[in-house]
């Protein structure tokens, strides 16, 4: 008789929090702020983690996006922008978080896997339709009359993994020598006829715009341009040598723990590692970290050889302060080509 | 022999057309090159420059195509050469246009960042393109008339008044620091600080306030007074305290479906305000808890529905020796009706004076309901207040509990919704050209007050102050838009008790029920 009573209220309780939308449950918000190209990328992620965790949870999430140049994003967020998560195009903007603004803590890269890096991805080029100006490698952007398309290292993350990337072959094919390496990038930014604040600008300036003969890309960028592109007005060009980019993700830790938002923005980083979370990276041309994903994708990334920036620049805090901090060798060489 | 001189001939020309048109080519581009090369983004006139030059390579083009109609001898090299120059000008034009296409998103991006201002029916607000730094200047003015009808005893009561004259300046700093300035200029007395406090937000559900704001307790005194149905509160507003100095935390919890309150204050009196500046080792706690457990129900009939509990605890650590004056209250002040007039002090006879002693506790239940244009509020208050009599014999002591409750309905005529907070915003504001009136509200309210019988004959003189009071008031409330309105109310009070000889309240005031008409007109942005 208890049993039956009990069982009886605790139908009732249950049909009043139903009705009085106790039941129901939570709606939380999360604002990714992200770096250039990757839109479609999360866009389609962020549909998935949603669907995962209300699955998982019975919470609603909504995933907000902001998307532009990486170092301005960081900037953004260092003043004030109400990041949850951050994704963006090099550790270094990640970095700035914890020096200007205290934000994260000083080892954020240890909290996920891959130095908090769920994918990778490298540094290729573009070319329009047949190739009229035969460029090959890095070598045929020195030339002149050749439009070189890139955005500016001083706003885009992709810009200073262009940069870095072409300073590494530069390096290396002529024989470790700084001074030539410097004197071949400053030839290639005397051919860029403009400077977009991120990638995705530079890609519209080349693809929608028509200027330039060659666009430095990322190599999703380049592929999703391909693919959109449609009617092969582009190809991509892999040169023998480039950078291996490494994107990495964090909570922002001020942020989430005012928004009371820690364990769903971890969540839905790590949610980044997970088969499926992979699977929807290596669909937009970012290279998975899995294993079992990366086979199963091998055909659509192409061979290129690739350094990092540990190997060749001391990494990123070397690699900025040498070459894109104010009076740095990237505004050296912008003066020196007026 | 004659047609092959024709022919040559016309070979000749052809060529010397197209050495020509090469040689007009390759000025028209030496001339444009330098001209391109000027433009730039101060220039007003860029893109209709632009404009021209993409014309001018089209008619190029157009030459190009036509003559590589009719090549002759060196024509190749030339129409190679020209065709080189037609593309690079092109691309010349197309990064001009690149540039001012990115110097507008980049002059947008600026606007973006820069500070907004917005005038509208919520005041003058300014603010930092993130708004973590905001400005709002706004106001409440209240000017009302009081008329009191068939009680010859009362005189000079009636008549016009500024009720209130509020300037008020709330803002937002750093994003989480909100603070607000109210000052009242209408007492005649002079400007008073009436809310002077700063909010820090750390979340929805916890923050903190320090300054000068209003008790966490009666639920109708916790409305704007911009929101309120009648010109005056009931007679339960007379029992709670209203505004006081303290720090209190705050917040909203499950999606705003409770709230919570809890405070320090420096304490002060039933109905009454407190000073800037208390120095009397008094403290008073204040605490709250309201819910709405249908707010987030899918049956919008019972999302309007809230209750809550509120509570006050306050000691004195020092009597008061000063004496209350019998009419106007003090330390303990009395009790006012709907038309602000005393019906109850502490005011015994022989010479005796009343103070407080010690402990005053208070307890509220409330609760409102709201669906669409109907509007239901009512509380009830308990204040206990711990007494002494001094100064002349017999000398006693007592816990006084005087107890009010109130109900109020309203109903919005023209079909708007009623709100606990926001008032009735009209559909159509006035505009009588196009034949809007604004929105009409059509109130009603019943309360009543009741005196500890403990009180009489010892800490109040029976003959004069009144043991309870009833009142019922009615009114009409005209809404000409969201910031202007205009009230009618008409308020009835009866008393029992009182009434006795005397030339002052409140033995005037209990001699008959009291019928008031106020009306207001209200500004408030």
């Amino acid at each position: 008789m208890f049993k039956l009573g009990m069982k009886a209220l605790l139908r009732g309780l249950a049909v009043l929090a139903v009705a009085t939308g106790w039941a129901a449950g939570k709606e939380i918000t999360l604002l990714n702020v992200s770096y250039d190209p990757t839109r479609e990328l999360y866009q389609d992620y962020n549909s998935a983690f949603a669907r995962h965790w209300l699955e998982k949870t019975g919470d609603k999430v909504t995933i907000r996006q902001s998307h532009a140049g990486s170092g301005k994003q960081a900037r953004s967020v260092i003043d004030g922008l109400d990041a949850d998560v951050v994704t963006l195009a090099l550790a270094y903007d990640v970095d700035a978080l914890w020096e200007k603004g205290k934000l994260i803590p000083q080892d954020w890269q240890k909290r996920l896997p891959n130095n908090s890096a769920p994918y990778s991805s490298t540094i290729v080029l573009i070319v329009r339709k047949g190739n009229p100006k035969q460029i090959k490698d890095w070598d045929d952007l020195t030339r002149p009359g050749v439009s070189v398309i890139t955005p500016n290292p001083k706003t885009s993350g992709g810009a200073r993994w262009n940069y870095l990337a072409a300073w590494g072959y530069a390096l290396k094919k002529l024989g470790g020598d700084e001074g030539n390496a410097r004197d071949f990038v400053a030839r290639i930014f005397k051919n860029v006829p403009i400077l977009d604040t991120g990638a995705r600008g530079a890609t519209t300036t080349f693809v929608q715009r028509g200027i330039g003969d060659v666009l430095i890309a990322w190599e999703n960028e380049a592929l999703l341009t391909l693919k959109e592109s449609g009617q092969g007005e582009f190809e991509l060009v892999a040169p023998s040598l480039s950078i291996l980019a490494e994107p990495p993700v964090t909570w922002v830790d001020k942020v989430v723990n005012r928004h009371g938002t820690q364990a769903i923005a971890q969540a839905y980083l790590e949610y980044l590692y997970s088969p499926e979370g992979q699977e929807i990276g290596a669909k937009h041309y970012y290279r998975p970290r899995l294993e079992a994903i990366g086979k199963k994708y091998a055909a659509t990334f192409p061979t290129v050889a690739l350094f990092t920036i540990d190997e060749v620049f001391g990494g990123w805090q070397k690699a900025q302060k040498t070459h894109f901090n104010e009076g740095g060798v990237f505004d050296q060489i912008q003066k020196a080509n007026r | 022999m004659l047609s092959r001189i024709v022919k040559r001939k016309a070979e000749n020309m052809r060529n010397k057309r197209l050495r020509l048109i090469a040689a007009l080519l390759l000025g028209a581009v030496v001339v444009v090159q330098p001209a391109a090369l000027t433009l730039r983004a101060e220039d007003t006139n860029t893109v209709e420059l632009i404009k021209q030059l993409q014309k001018r390579i089209d008619d190029l083009e157009q030459k190009v195509i036509v003559l590589e109609s009719g090549k002759g001898p060196g024509g190749e090299a030339n129409d190679a050469k020209a065709k080189e120059h037609v593309e690079a000008l092109d691309q010349k034009v197309k990064i001009l246009e690149r540039e001012k296409e990115l110097e507008q998103e980049a002059s947008e991006a600026k606007a973006a960042t820069a500070p907004k201002i917005s005038i509208g029916g919520d005041g003058f607000n300014l603010s930092s393109a993130k708004g973590d730094f905001a400005v709002q200047l706004k106001g409440v003015l209240q000017v009302d008339s009081r008329t009191f009808f068939d009680n010859p005893a009362v005189v000079g009561n009636d008549g016009l008044l500024l009720r209130r004259v509020r300037p008020i300046l709330e803002g937002t700093v750093f994003r989480d620091f909100d603070f607000l300035f109210v000052p009242d200029f209408a007492p005649s007395s002079g400007p008073t600080i009436y809310d002077a406090y700063l909010n820090y937000r750390y979340s929805p559900a916890l923050q903190f306030q320090a300054g000068k704001f209003k008790v966490p307790f009666g639920l109708e005194q916790l409305q704007a007074d911009r929101d309120i149905l009648f010109n005056e509160r009931s007679l339960v507003t007379d029992l709670v305290p209203n505004r006081d100095v303290g720090f209190e935390l705050h917040g909203d919890l499950f999606d705003g479906r409770a709230s919570y309150a809890a405070g320090v204050f420096n304490g002060t009196t039933d109905g009454g305000n407190s000073g800037n500046v208390n120095f009397a080792n008094d403290e008073a706690f204040a605490g709250r808890l309201f819910f709405q457990p249908f707010k987030k129900a899918p049956a919008t009939a019972l999302r309007g529905f809230g209750f809550g509990l509120a509570g006050t605890y306050e000691t004195t650590s020092t009597t008061s020796t000063a004496g209350l004056p019998s009419t106007t209250g003090g330390t303990l002040p009395g009790y006012f009706t709907d038309g602000q007039q005393q019906f109850f002090a502490y005011n015994p006879t022989g010479g005796a004076v009343v103070v407080a002693d010690q402990e005053r506790w208070r307890i509220s239940p409330q609760a409102y309901y709201y669906y669409g244009p109907f509007g239901l509020l009512g509380e009830y208050a308990i204040s206990d207040q711990a007494v002494r009599r001094t100064g002349a014999a017999p000398f006693s002591s007592a816990h006084l509990e005087n107890t009010a409750w109130d109900v109020s309905a309203s109903w919005v005529l023209t079909g708007e919704d009623a709100t606990f907070a926001g008032g009735v915003i009209p559909r159509h504001p006035f505009n009588p050209a196009q034949g809007d009136w604004g929105a009409l509200q059509l109130v009603g309210r019943y309360a009543e007050l009741s005196i500890d019988s403990a009180a009489f004959p010892l800490f109040s003189d029976p003959t004069t102050s009144a043991r309870s009071a009833a009142a019922w008031s009615a009114g009409l409330n005209w809404y000409l838009n969201r910031n202007v309105m205009v009230k009618l109310d008409f308020s009835h009070t009866a008393f029992t008790g009182g009434g006795g000889a005397g030339t002052s309240a409140p033995a005037t005031v209990t001699r008959k029920p009291e019928n008031v008409l106020f009306t207001r007109v209200q500004l408030a942005f």
